[in-house]
């Protein structure tokens, strides 16, 4: 392998034909292009092209069952307008985000705030926060929902030993939500606490020492110092955040006892919009293609709105500080 | 800081960082807590998988391991009785999580090193257009990529998972970040005065220079691909399925079996689980160092 | 139960593995290994899912092509789906099968037929309805125990529902009488014909009094208590049967086998008695060859075994699961059976005399998505989200929803 040393190596290039010359040339022009396109090739393929025939086929009324399909044009996102089941999804989706993710990235900071320190067993409090993220979703939302059983959960059992009555988890809206949220929680908590955790450790000592000559106690210099520079950080997990917690699909599909066709308990009171996206073109013998395609696209919609809307409330609130 | 005129030393020792104090015994206890609660769920379901069916809906809860666990993992890999083949479950997992890691490592690599290292014209544009791929959700292309299958098909069938997945847009961007600081422009510019074309400075110079990222990228990638649940479901039937479409159709079985349910959820772990444990350093460092990167 | 479906002995040249996709146990095991003792170059292997997911998947793959078994089972809520469909499957007729019409019921044999004419499935087994009951619950609360004097109880609706409250008045605290209000529902709707759907196969959920009036029944047993608010088929359901957390529940002849499967240490502890109202039927399916299996001639020989009289004499006998043809209903070993779990109860007359009063209800593409939009609107109502009126306002616009 040629290294840096062989410098002196230089004068044998110069004498290369013109040929070599227009190969080399063709060679360092080329190749970024080259490279990057295995990328897009397979993004174009598998990852574009879905997403422009989504727009088409939200334009129709295409059904799987069905080989006859219509242009409908904005058809279906008129109806999706008037779709209370619709709106319904879209309530459970973000209430269910915002329980989630609030008390999950203070959690997060506090926790690498406690982790900010010279721990004995450091990797290993470190690497058991970290663990609920190799767990797959699938055996979240098993484990939780025996967890969360009316019945004989466990929960429940603590519940009721601390004298409070039997909470029936899946079937209430309000418990529903809740118990998904601890699942994303205890799931992503501690990832978040590592990421702010490596924030915090790149922030300068002087800022503390100017803040505690200043003679502001712990507290103020948490919120005065440490909280403006994660800033960045925190509107990263945020985004992040906000765009996984809007597709939430898997735990509560799992939390239903049956899995009837995606449609999240008796009353739909924990359908997400990926959910009845699912229901609408996979699960009842209804397969309405075209419907479910408009219903995605308004969940990116929403996921972009949101995020940007975030992105801004973060930035603003911190810079106040 | 100059203003400062009282040299006060026993609070000077007040000032060092945070994180150069020893924990106290509160913050031992709050995160021993914590530590519980992480690990708790994963102790749980093994305790059910070490019982028979009758721990489930025992009162009170059980909550110390039975001595069942081998039997149901005799039970669980017996597909006369369970409706799911689970050994053509995690070989299906491996293979595509498996390919799909070299993949992505490799065409990451490829196009991150395109991005940091080599100038083109509109590799701008490109890399704001994969950093904005990102913010798409997985459920938008999926119907149509379920009629893409349809057309190629390959519905019920391993290339559905793998081909979509063959690259990310985090891989891209990870490798991109990291090669920019890790690989010297001089050493390329050495070796491409020395006559390299292109492919051996990527070959010779790039690649082993992106080893740790490489390492971490393929963690993550192998983690997320195995652990991938939405689309498997959707092209995929429980006669040729991954290993978490397996375990949901273990659950929703005729006669539910909960103990046979959480065996195979802690099989499904396990590999990641041992994974982990071999390699949790590393993973927590890459997770930390991609977070100060980024 | 550690029973494995394939023989490895049957290795001779073509061996050709058919598959066969069911939603539950239907008790064929043991003629697997029969017809592969017969066939040696057939090696047989079973796929059981859920049963919205067996359906649900079954329409996907048929649409896509790919993914469907050598023989799909379809259970009668979902027959008037496929029929509709039938150029997805194999015409049986062309078989043989027309020979053998005459064994079954002849609105079984009706229900599988496509609009043109063509067979797509052979009926496996109806289930004809009963009540079975705990014998020990309802000595604890006053009322009589025999088969004979409990069906006198409630030769109507009306009054099992009154049974229920003298029954919840003496009963322990947390049983209740019946296990779940959308199970009582199916029942008395499946008594009424038609119920959903006209013999035209318009929809007439709104307009048929007959509904209404199921659910109106349904509905004032819940609100009197007697229900337990379970989710059929769910675990709490299962663990229901277990500890003993419900009284009554109406049964088909399939749920014996089932709750034998369940709840074993109960065995001796129920009894079966006639169901209010006289005939009725939940479930029955049929064994149908997708046109993508390859193999259908095997298929064909393999279900017309299945479905054979002594393959469903044997089914019954194990399961429960009772024969959908009358020769066999009528047979001395069909009416004379007796059931050693349900307090030696002679199971065989019961079922199959109601089997053989039976008259079919008319069925449409849509029946299980509106099966399935009635259990969770009295799920609403059991677990207090929603009065009734409001429940059913939103059942009726469910079905728009699914069927309109």
């Amino acid at each position: 392998m040629r290294n840096g040393t062989a410098i002196a190596r230089v004068p044998a290039v110069r004498k290369t034909g013109r040929v070599r010359q227009r190969l080399r040339r063709l060679d360092v022009k080329a190749s970024p292009y080259v490279y990057v396109a295995p990328f897009f090739l397979i993004f174009l393929a598998f990852g574009l092209f879905p997403l422009l025939y989504t727009a088409w086929v939200s334009l129709t009324d295409r059904n799987l069952l069905d080989p006859a399909t219509q242009f409908v044009g904005l058809q279906n996102y008129t109806d999706l307008l008037h779709d209370s089941y619709f709106w319904n999804a879209v309530r459970n989706t973000l209430a269910i985000w915002v329980i989630s993710t609030v008390p999950q990235l203070a959690l997060a900071l506090g926790l690498a705030h406690l982790l900010n320190t010279k721990l004995r067993a450091r990797t290993l409090f470190r690497m058991s926060v970290v663990l609920p993220q190799v767990t797959s979703l699938v055996a979240v939302a098993l484990i939780f929902s025996q967890l969360f059983g009316r019945d004989y959960g466990l929960i429940n059992y603590v519940l009721g030993h601390l004298g409070f009555h039997h909470v029936y988890w899946e079937a209430g809206r309000f418990s529903s939500w809740i118990a998904l949220s601890v699942m994303v929680m205890w799931r992503w908590t501690g990832y978040n606490a590592l990421i702010y955790l490596a924030a915090m450790q790149a922030i300068p000592d002087d800022l503390y020492e100017a803040a505690s000559i200043d003679g502001a106690r712990p507290m103020r210099q948490f919120l005065h110092v440490t909280v403006p520079m994660l800033r960045p950080t925190i509107i990263f997990t945020v985004v992040i955040s906000t765009i996984g917690g809007l597709q939430l699909f898997t735990e509560p599909y799992l939390f239903e006892p049956l899995h009837y066709g995606a449609t999240g308990g008796s009353d739909r009171q924990y359908q997400t919009v990926a959910m009845y996206i699912y229901e609408k073109a996979f699960a009842s013998s209804q397969f309405k293609f075209g419907y479910a395609s408009a219903i995605a696209w308004c969940l990116f919609l929403l996921i972009a709105v949101i995020s940007a809307v975030n992105f801004f409330i973060v930035r603003r609130i911190r810079s106040a500080e | 800081m100059a203003a400062v005129a009282v040299p006060r030393p026993s609070s000077r020792r007040k000032h060092l960082s945070r994180r150069f104090h020893r924990a106290g015994p509160l913050t031992y206890l709050f995160l021993i807590l914590i530590a519980v609660g992480s690990l708790f769920p994963l102790y749980w379901s093994l305790v059910v998988a070490s019982h028979d069916n009758s721990a489930v809906s025992a009162y009170p809860p059980v909550l110390t391991p039975g001595h069942e666990l081998w039997h149901n993992i005799h039970r669980l890999f017996n597909s006369g009785e369970v409706n799911v083949s689970f050994w053509t479950a995690l070989i299906n997992s491996t293979i595509v999580a498996a390919s799909v890691t070299a993949a992505v490592v490799f065409f990451s690599a490829l196009a991150g090193f395109a991005f940091a290292k080599l100038r083109f014209r509109g590799s701008k544009a490109l890399m704001l257009t994969i950093v904005a791929t990102m913010l798409v959700p997985v459920q938008l292309g999926v119907i149509p990529l379920y009629i893409e299958m349809i057309h190629l098909g390959w519905v019920n069938r391993l290339p559905a998972v793998i081909a979509p997945n063959l690259v990310t847009a985090f891989g891209v961007f990870l490798m991109r970040q990291y090669i920019v600081g890790a690989v010297p422009n001089d050493l390329i510019d050495a070796s491409r005065v020395d006559g390299c074309h292109t492919a051996r400075v990527f070959w010779h110079v790039v690649l082993p220079a992106v080893r740790p990222a490489a390492a971490v990228l393929g963690l993550l990638t192998f983690m997320n691909t195995w652990n991938d649940f939405f689309w498997p479901l959707i092209v995929l039937s429980p006669r040729n399925p991954t290993v978490q479409v397996g375990v949901s159709t273990l659950a929703s079985g005729y006669v539910e079996d909960y103990a046979l349910v959480l065996t195979g959820t802690f099989i499904s772990i396990l590999p990641l689980l041992a994974v982990f444990i071999v390699l949790g350093k590393q993973i927590i460092g890459g997770i930390m160092q991609g977070a100060v990167k980024g | 139960m550690g029973y494995v479906a394939s023989t490895a002995s049957a290795k001779s040249h073509a061996t050709i593995t058919l598959r066969v996709s069911l939603f539950g146990d239907f008790g064929y095991h043991d003629l697997y290994k029969q017809f592969e003792a017969s066939h040696p170059n057939v090696d047989i292997k079973e796929d059981i899912q859920s049963y919205p997911d067996h359906h649900s998947n079954l329409a996907k793959h048929l649409a896509t092509g790919a993914g469907a078994d050598d023989v799909e089972a379809i259970e009668v809520g979902f027959i008037a789906q496929f029929t509709a469909q039938p150029q997805y499957f194999y015409n049986l007729n062309s078989y043989g099968a027309k020979s053998l019409s005459k064994r079954w019921l002849a609105w079984k044999w009706a229900q599988s037929l496509a609009r043109n004419g063509a067979q797509i499935g052979l009926g496996t087994d109806v289930g004809s309805l009963a009540i079975c009951y705990r014998t020990d619950l309802f000595k604890r609360a006053g009322l009589p125990t025999t088969p004979a004097k409990v069906s006198k109880l409630w030769p109507t609706w009306q009054k099992y529902i009154a049974t229920g409250v003298r029954y919840q008045k003496k009963s322990p605290q947390g049983v209740h009488f019946f296990d779940s209000g959308s199970n009582v529902y199916n029942a008395i709707v499946a008594q009424a014909n038609p119920a959903y759907y006209t013999a035209g196969g318009k929809l007439i959920v709104n307009s048929n009094p007959k509904v209404r009036q199921a659910w109106n029944l349904t509905v004032d047993g819940i609100k009197k208590g007697e229900s337990a608010g379970y989710a059929a088929f769910s675990t709490d359901w299962n663990t229901g049967f277990k500890n003993g957390k419900f009284a009554t529940v109406t049964c088909p002849a399939w749920m014996m086998g089932y709750i034998q499967g369940q709840a074993p240490d109960t065995s001796g502890k129920w009894n079966i008695a006639a169901v209010p109202g006289g005939g009725g039927s939940w479930g029955g399916s049929f064994l149908a060859i997708p046109k993508q299996s390859e193999h259908p001639q095997e298929a064909y020989e393999l279900i017309k075994f299945l479905t054979s009289p002594a393959a469903e004499l044997a089914v019954f006998k194990q399961t429960g699961n009772l024969p959908s043809q009358p020769a066999l209903l009528k047979s001395k070993e069909v009416q004379g059976f007796r059931n050693t779990f349900f307090s030696n109860a002679a199971v065989g007359k019961i079922f199959a005399t109601s089997a053989l009063k039976l008259k079919p209800q008319i069925l449409g593409p849509h029946q299980g998505d509106i099966q399935t939009a009635v259990s969770s609107a009295l799920q609403r109502i059991e677990q207090k989200k929603q009065s009734a009126g409001s429940s059913w306002k939103q059942f009726l616009k469910d079905v728009a929803n699914v069927a309109g």
